[in-house]
């Protein structure tokens, strides 16, 4: 499946999309207001997977939110515990480097802030509609292009997982192994990166040529009718004629 | 070189789709087969067997003497060498040689014979001059030999090609046919992909005809386009020189010169 | 209802100009199609005339663009691709990515035009229909075979019905008969007064759909006319453009004497059965009824 959204009957999902995403900045902007290291943890943990069992997601939630940890916490970790700038507190020694308890520190806060930014975001997603989303950010008066965006922009995690499985489809096509030990794994990670970095660029293009066509007739509805009359019109006799065309309607275009 | 078989192969797509619906098939080593008929009648999803990419959901795939069960993709791709119907996705080296050299490396070859194979695949796909240029500075159409091209440099016994021809010009297509012959010519298997059945015709001398996830016909050229009705069935059409031959109740030919030959038969008869 | 003067337009970075002096009058509810060797400008060409170059690719671009009576430069891209329907080679970069279902993806465009719900429904049935996916209606359009995502993207577009349709290539993955279908499909929009501008790589199809051939190469209008006339071209191989396999058979057949000399090559089918089935071939019998077209 390559969307995020998981069709549940829950009191959850009831909620309009809008007060959801409110929630959802609600918290994270209280979790990281409070600048404390260990909030957005207690929030995830006694906030929002409460919630996300309530929704019944709770599995999906979990497992995602995860995911999408995974890479930024071991980066953060490796890059931070050895590297941190001012730190001074020596934990251990590994050979010319050393872990720094002032970097693992800093690690943990950034670690569990975006935990938390990823599993609130994760929390709507999982249990909003994005065809819901969009119409009720334009119902409260978002410009549709800028409503959007958004949305697409929060369904590039699925879409980019999407991409991600082909082009490792293709690589191991090639012959390469991404089954086996860790080194064996992140030498399977570059041919992979390329190829999703880049083709999600040309792919913004296109899709934003795409995107153009499609939202800007959106805001083409501000204006007076007469223009879109006779083009619904057009539309309209299109499909008709069409179905002319092959053979099973009446001849009347 | 080597065979494959299918052997009752069924497929259900996790979301419930069934594509493949027991299919039983062997191909001998050396032949050129074409894979046609309708969109989403299963040609994808067959292809996506032959390298482990997909495994049965009952039923098995060999490849020689390999069951697809028990070996890697990546195992598999030094057999089965197979170009996507989108492969744009798969470029990632910063110049069309080293992509090229990424399959064969993999595969473990020495240098020497990976600069060999690189150098062959290039020449075969008419890319030699630009083997120095970023892939993504050349044109759709030539980023999508560098991926044919990618495959053939890894010298595998089986090649499987998903559409090659789309999006192709005249001359695009004929490169593309010339590479189809000279794998043939070199006894390893090859099997297209594509609607394009003027190509199928000029270059596959067995056709395998799906629709709805069953095999409707196997056979030679003759065999296929006799059987029209069949075709019809799954959304295929006949090459052009063979409806007109039909039309004008000609012996059924897909070349020029067989059909030029009966029509000045029948002309000197009138 | 599509005017080119001297248009030349170069995209950023680029050395050489992508379309150099190309001058069209595209009338309303022509079907016109645009052949020419990879690289030739075709998809270029539909930019520019869609407004997305120089909008969107920036770039340089002289010379005048009018559709439906509008200087593309003097307008904003919002009103201008509000008449222009676009369908990309590619489907996947086509599918919004909103929307789950196959359903809801031509339903999307016909939303946001506001359209009262039971009409849009009706709507998009019939263009699911007509493209052959109605059966494929509550699939995620991401888990479809390459011609099934095809025409979800074509769907999307013809539902808005667009005055201006630019189509890039759009059948390029469907089989025989889906082709057909979507080219009559054109073709009967083109009869209500749709301007079509069709890139395609097949004569054989252009011959048998398009009111007007125009062939590109290197950027500039090489070959402009009737199907008949410009598909028949002796010119048309050293352009790097194919002939389909009827016409080059009848060229063979008029060496050997077995086509009338006088008689033009055939583009369609019906065509090539015509000029064979002629009673006579002798050259000095009355010119067959049907080749004498030009
Ligand atoms: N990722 C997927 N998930 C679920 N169903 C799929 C997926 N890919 C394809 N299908 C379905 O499986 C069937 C066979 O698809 P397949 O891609 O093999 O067709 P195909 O013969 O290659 O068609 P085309 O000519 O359009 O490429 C179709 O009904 C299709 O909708
Ligand atoms: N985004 C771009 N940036 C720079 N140059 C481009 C871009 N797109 C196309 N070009 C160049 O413009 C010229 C015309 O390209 P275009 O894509 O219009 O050709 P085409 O006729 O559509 O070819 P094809 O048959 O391969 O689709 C080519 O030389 C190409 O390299
Ligand atoms: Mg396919
Ligand atoms: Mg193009």
């Amino acid at each position: 499946m390559i969307a995020l959204y998981q069709h549940r009957p829950s009191p959850v999902h009831q909620l309009h999309p809008l007060t959801k995403l409110a929630i959802s900045f609600g918290v994270i902007v209280l979790a990281l207001g409070l600048g404390v290291d260990w909030v957005p943890l207690v929030l995830y943990l006694l906030v929002l997977v409460p919630l996300s069992a309530l929704a019944r997601v709770a599995g999906p939630f979990v497992r995602t939110s995860l995911r999408i940890l995974l890479p930024f916490a071991i980066s953060l970790f490796v890059i931070q515990s050895l590297f941190f700038p001012e730190g001074n507190t020596i934990l251990a020694r590994l050979g010319p480097l050393s872990i720094k308890a002032e970097g693992v520190r800093f690690a943990f806060a950034g670690t569990v802030r975006i935990l938390l930014m990823a599993g609130a975001l994760l929390l709507t997603l999982l249990t909003t509609h994005p065809g819901l989303l969009l119409t009720g950010l334009v119902q409260k008066g978002f410009p549709p292009a800028l409503a959007y965006v958004i949305v697409t922009t929060l369904q590039i995690v699925p879409q980019m997982r999407e991409r991600a499985s082909t082009i490792i489809d293709a690589q191991r096509a090639r012959g390469l192994e991404t089954q086996g030990s860790l080194l064996v794994r992140a030498r399977a990670l570059l041919p992979l990166i390329g190829p999703l970095v880049l083709g999600s660029l040309l792919d913004v293009e296109e899709r934003s040529l795409a995107l153009e066509a499609h939202v800007q007739r959106h805001n083409a509805q501000d204006q007076p009718l007469p223009s879109a009359g006779p083009h619904l019109g057009a539309g309209a006799q299109m499909v008709d004629c069409a179905g002319h065309a092959r053979g099973d309607w009446l001849p009347a275009c | 070189m080597i065979p494959l078989a299918l052997e009752e192969v069924s497929f259900t797509y996790p979301s419930g789709v069934t594509a493949l619906r027991e299919i039983s098939l062997t191909v001998a080593p050396g032949e050129s087969v074409a894979l046609i008929g309708q969109n989403g009648s299963g040609k994808t999803t067959l292809a996506r067997h032959l390298n482990g990419l997909l495994q049965p959901s009952s039923g098995r795939v060999m490849i020689g003497d390999w069951d697809t069960r028990q070996h890697t993709v990546a195992k598999l791709a030094a057999r089965v060498g197979y170009v996507f119907q989108h492969p744009e996705h798969q470029i990632f080296k910063r110049s069309v040689q080293d992509e090229v050299a990424f399959g064969p490396r993999n595969l473990g070859f020495a240098p020497a014979r990976v600069a060999q194979l690189v150098e062959q695949a290039l020449q075969a796909t008419q890319l030699s001059t630009v083997a120095d240029q970023h892939p993504h500075d050349l044109l759709p159409a030539l980023r999508k030999r560098v991926a044919l091209a990618s495959v053939l440099a890894m010298d595998t016994p089986v090649v499987v090609l998903d559409e090659p021809t789309t999006g192709q010009d005249a001359q695009g297509v004929r490169a593309i046919g010339e590479i189809v012959e000279r794998v043939r010519a070199g006894g390893r298997t090859i099997i297209t992909i594509s609607h394009d059945i003027d190509f199928c015709a000029d270059h596959c001398s067995r056709l395998i005809v799906l629709g709805g996830g069953r095999v409707l016909l196997d056979g030679p050229r003759e065999t296929v386009f006799a059987h029209g009705d069949i075709l019809e069935q799954t959304a295929v059409e006949p090459p052009q020189l063979v409806r007109l031959a039909q039309r004008l109740r000609l012996p059924l030919a897909w070349e020029p010169q067989p059909l030029l030959a009966a029509l000045e038969q029948s002309q000197r008869q009138r | 209802m599509i005017q080119l003067r001297n248009v030349s337009y170069t995209y950023p970075e680029a050395t050489t100009p992508a379309l150099n002096g190309i001058s069209l009058d595209i009338a309303a509810g022509e079907v016109c199609a645009v052949i020419g060797p990879n690289g030739a400008g075709k998809s270029t060409l539909c930019y520019t005339i869609a407004g997305f170059a120089p909008y969107h690719f920036r770039g340089e671009l002289t010379g005048e663009v009018v559709v439906d009576g509008r200087r593309t430069v003097e307008h904003p891209l919002g009103e201008l691709v509000k008449h222009c329907g676009l369908v990309f080679h590619n489907p996947l970069n086509q599918i919004s990515g909103a929307r789950y279902t196959v359903r809801e993806e031509p339903a999307f465009g016909l939303e946001n035009l506001g359209m009262p719900r039971p009409y849009m429904q009706a709507r998009v049935n019939d263009v699911l229909e007509l493209l052959g996916i109605a059966a494929l209606a509550e699939r995620s359009p991401f888990e479809l075979s390459g011609g099934q995502q095809q025409r979800v993207a074509l769907a999307s577009i013809l539902v808005m019905g667009p005055r201006v349709l630019l189509l890039d290539e759009p059948t390029s993955q469907l089989d025989p008969h889906g082709t057909k279908e979507v080219f009559a499909a054109i073709k009967a929009l083109s009869q209500t007064g749709v301007t079509v501008v069709l890139i395609e790589h097949k004569p054989e199809l252009v011959a048998e759909f398009a009111d007007r051939v125009i062939v590109l190469h290197g950027g500039q209008v090489q070959l402009d006319g009737a199907p008949r006339a410009v598909l028949a071209d002796p010119r048309l191989p050293p352009l790097g453009v194919s002939v389909a396999r009827y016409t080059q058979l009848a060229h063979t057949a008029r060496e050997r004497g077995l086509w009338p000399a006088q008689a033009p090559l055939p583009v369609t089918l019906d065509e090539t059965v015509a000029g064979f089935e002629l009673p006579s071939i002798n050259p000095s019998s009355s010119r067959p009824a049907h080749g004498s077209g030009q």
